[in-house]
């Protein structure tokens, strides 16, 4: 039942990228889905799959873990497309039919949405494929400890994060457990409409629940005896150094920027009609 | 002085209905240090809610917990306490804070604000005490119920404990888990710190140096494993004697004849040497 | 007739990943109607799959599973396999989730869509069976019940759809020595009053040995040992080699045979032990007053 949430599961290969800081791919990640938005030529978009490319052989990764990523939201890209193929009417009229009709522009559009969102996707399960849950908390704390001097407890909300963290596989095996107990007294979770449906999940939920309360309870306990908020000044055994990799990883996502930057406003276009010709 | 101690110890706790439940009911023993203690009792006996007496977890609703001269009503040294008096629990899922084995058993000593360099080096012999060392940088969701629990006692060890607290740590494990966690606390006391053991099942408790036997929140037995399993009170609190007993005890019904009472296998097999050859 | 039959069966975890896993391999397996089979093996052998297999909670991948004359791959008896094999999983009790312990019981009466009055019937027996009888605990909470309790209301969940078979992993984890007493002897009672055929996982021996009328051994995902107590446990060395542990008797026996008492390698349990022991005692003594009464005729 809950076997296609693998979206962009951390796959260890152990490379290069793997071993950069998580802040640096955080930041770079962000600056990469920003430059996806500035894409608008097909050149662009073979530019930042090229990209993509090159960094999922870097960083060791098989093609289907990332394959798995952009299946998960394939029905989003799908609706969205058709959406755009009829809504878009300018351009010159290819089909119609009654009120529908499909123009030039709307089928570029289309493409290029669809281009744009299954590279997104891509792009960020790369981050998510090659850095550990615990790695995303702990630079994202890193980067937002400026924030305490705004009162913000930092600490607690990361702490909170890498418990969540933590507890997904634990939550995960235990719903199957509880979902097979429940089938074996004959439930069923995939018959009947709507609310029957939500109805049969309750013997699954009301367990999960009350044991997640006796979780949090035990684990309070275990926080407690361990000595959580001993003391303010907590210190730490991880410390995150900004290496070569990173520098040469920024340089290349920076650059890349550069060029999707050049390739829309400097050269407008004329990549595609050089490398397309007359079909764009 | 005793490391620890409980005087005329009390605890009463609220139940949803708004019912008084008296967990424990004037309790007093003391534990030297370095001792093997085990308590023993069946469920609902209070044991585990004595355990989480002795490190602060709880407050006695009347008598006083001691430890190394510390009040556990003392809010200023509770931390000492959590430190000096380490706890593993039965859950070994619920007492893991983190996903990377070695940040799990750096949790404490973050907490207690130790210096990174010193920090690495206590993970490191903490990791080693268990026999975890290969696994440190592995997650701990592959690993089994033993496995896990070596975890736990490792963040124990990392706050550099001179007491370990075992509250029912192997019963939610298999045979082999079993082993490996009773062996690891008999190495640790060994070493010279003092250990803790709330069980129910009295092969383990048989490895103490001394059993102190729950029921209904009172102390009905204190003594050594010999003692306590001579008792006939013994049963009456819900506790089956070890196999080897139960196996002596059968065979003086049979015209065998054993010196005192027999605790562990290898005595009854040089019992039944003795009359037969 | 056969309950159960497994034929090459194979199941392989997360095949073509980093983590597959072969879980079973070429299990070949009948149980008859009105065994009790205790299954034995490390953690991580395949008796969880194994088991689940058995009411189609795992789909077979290889091989063949028939279970009450009903194939396990046939979507048509699916729900009507789930009836005939109760399953009660380890901590059943945190499956559990009803307002009070008879509407939980009859969840499973329920979806089988019985008629109320049998519904009814059926949660009063179960109740009555495992030892909850119905007035005084039909109303109660099920999460304000004693740890021992809440097993017992989980355990009649199942038994209320009287299933042919029943499957138990691990019933008496992380009892104490009362609860383990008591839901051993309702296992026990179970197999004589409600499930002819009963299927226990466990890794505690010393309960196998004394409950199990055959023992069935696994290792690596393959039957390593398949026979009643004593030829299980009297196969040592086989035993060894699958990573399996004797019951406490056969131990001792050994022990024994070590210094110089040597006992049947079939003893696995304390009760055998001890009559053994007394009978050869007995022997020994009867030899000796042989043995000095030839003395003391040749005095004479």
């Amino acid at each position: 039942m809950f076997k296609d949430i693998a979206f962009g599961q951390y796959y260890p290969s152990g490379s290069v990228v793997h071993r950069m800081d998580p802040r640096a791919k955080l930041l770079l990640t962000i600056l990469f889905v920003v430059a996806i938005f500035f894409v608008n030529t097909y050149f662009g978009f073979m530019l930042t799959a090229a990209v993509l490319l090159l960094i999922i052989l870097i960083a060791k990764l098989p093609m289907l873990s990332v394959l798995k990523s952009v299946r998960a939201v394939l029905f989003i890209v799908l609706f969205a497309a058709v959406i755009n193929l009829f809504m878009i009417k300018d351009g010159e009229i290819l089909w119609s039919w009654k009120a529908l009709q499909i123009t030039d522009q709307g089928v570029h559009t289309t493409i290029k949405m669809a281009l744009r969102l299954v590279l997104l996707i891509s792009g960020a399960s790369l981050l998510t494929l090659t850095t550990t849950p615990v790695e995303v908390a702990d630079g994202t704390e890193s980067l937002i400890k400026p924030l305490k001097y705004l009162k913000v407890p930092v600490h607690d909300i990361a702490m909170i994060m890498s418990i969540a963290l933590r507890f997904i596989p634990t939550l995960f095996e235990e719903t199957n457990k509880i979902i097979s107990a429940q089938k074996a007294r004959g439930a069923s979770f995939d018959t009947g409409g709507l609310v029957a449906r939500a109805k049969a999940l309750l013997p699954v939920l009301i367990p999960l629940f009350v044991n997640s309360f006796r979780r949090a309870d035990e684990l309070a306990f275990a926080m407690d005896a361990r000595c959580y908020n001993a003391t303010e000044n907590r210190t730490k055994m991880k410390v995150m150094k900004i290496g070569v990799a990173d520098i040469v990883g920024s340089l290349f996502i920076a650059a890349y920027f550069v060029a999707v930057l050049l390739d829309r406003y400097y050269f407008n276009g004329a990549m595609d009609s050089l490398i397309f010709g007359g079909l764009v | 002085m005793p490391q620890i101690e409980l005087i005329n110890v009390s605890y009463s706790y609220r139940t949803g209905e708004g019912q008084s439940v008296r967990a424990l009911r004037n309790v007093s023993f003391s534990v030297e240090k370095g001792e093997f203690v085990a308590l023993a009792g069946m469920n609902g006996s209070g044991k585990s809610t004595l355990a989480k007496l002795l490190n602060g977890l709880f407050v006695p609703s009347a008598g006083d917990v001691v430890i190394d001269g510390m009040n556990t009503r003392d809010e200023e040294r509770t931390f000492d306490i959590r430190r000096k008096a380490g706890m593993v629990f039965q859950n070994p899922d619920n007492q893991m804070v983190a996903t990377i084995i070695e940040d799990d058993v750096a949790f404490g000593p973050e907490n207690l604000g130790v210096p990174r360099e010193e920090m690495i080096e206590r993970v490191d012999r903490a990791l080693d005490a268990v026999g975890m060392q290969e696994y440190r940088t592995r997650s701990a969701s592959k690993l089994s119920g033993g496995q896990k629990q070596r975890v736990a006692i490792a963040g124990v060890l990392a706050m550099e404990p001179e007491i370990i607290i075992f509250d029912e740590s192997t019963s939610m494990l298999d045979p082999e888990g079993r082993a490996e966690i009773m062996d690891v606390a008999k190495k640790l006391n060994e070493k010279g710190i003092t250990v803790i053991a709330i069980t129910h099942n009295m092969d383990e408790a048989a490895m103490a140096d001394r059993i102190i036997v729950l029921r209904k929140g009172r102390k009905v037995l204190d003594g050594t494993p010999k003692e306590v399993f001579a008792s006939p009170e013994v049963e009456a609190c819900g506790l089956a004697l070890p196999p080897a007993t139960e196996l002596a005890r059968m065979l003086s019904e049979r015209g065998f004849r054993f010196d005192g009472t027999v605790t562990d296998e290898e005595e009854l097999v040089e019992g039944i040497c003795s009359q037969s050859n | 007739m056969l309950a159960v039959e497994l034929k090459k069966l194979s199941y392989t975890y997360s095949v073509k990943t980093p983590f597959e896993k072969r879980a079973l391999d070429n299990v070949d397996l009948a149980i008859e109607k009105g065994e009790f089979v205790g299954l034995i093996g490390a953690t991580g052998s395949g008796k969880s799959t194994l088991i689940q297999h058995l009411n189609g909670l795992v789909k077979v991948q290889e091989g063949e599973a028939m279970v009450a004359g009903m194939n396990a791959s046939d979507k048509k008896t699916l729900k009507k396999l789930r009836f005939t094999v109760g399953m009660v999983f380890q901590y059943p009790e945190y499956q559990l989730f009803e307002e009070t312990v008879a509407r939980d019981v009859a969840f499973g009466p329920k979806n089988m869509k019985l008629e109320k009055e049998e519904v009814d019937r059926r949660v009063r027996r179960a109740m009555e069976v495992v030892g909850l009888p119905y007035e005084e605990f039909a109303e109660r909470s099920p999460f304000e019940l004693s740890g021992g309790e809440k097993r017992r209301a989980a355990i009649a969940g199942v038994i209320a759809m009287e299933p042919e078979i029943l499957v138990l992993d691990e019933p008496v984890a992380g009892l104490d020595p009362v609860g383990r007493r008591e839901i051993l002897a309702l296992v026990r009672k179970l197999h004589e009053e409600v499930s002819p055929t009963v299927i226990m996982v466990s890794h505690y021996m010393d309960d196998i040995a004394e409950m199990a009328d055959r023992i069935v051994a696994l290792k690596d995902g393959r039957v390593v040992a398949d026979g009643s107590p004593a030829e299980v446990f009297g196969a040592r060395e086989k035993l060894a080699a699958a990573g399996l542990s004797l019951p406490t008797a056969a131990r001792i026996a050994d022990k024994l045979a070590a210094r110089g008492i040597v006992l049947p390698r079939t003893i696995v349990t304390p009760v055998a032990l001890a009559d053994a022991l007394a009978e050869l005692k007995a022997k020994r003594a009867e030899k000796e007053s042989e043995d000095r009464e030839g003395e003391e005729e040749k005095d004479v």
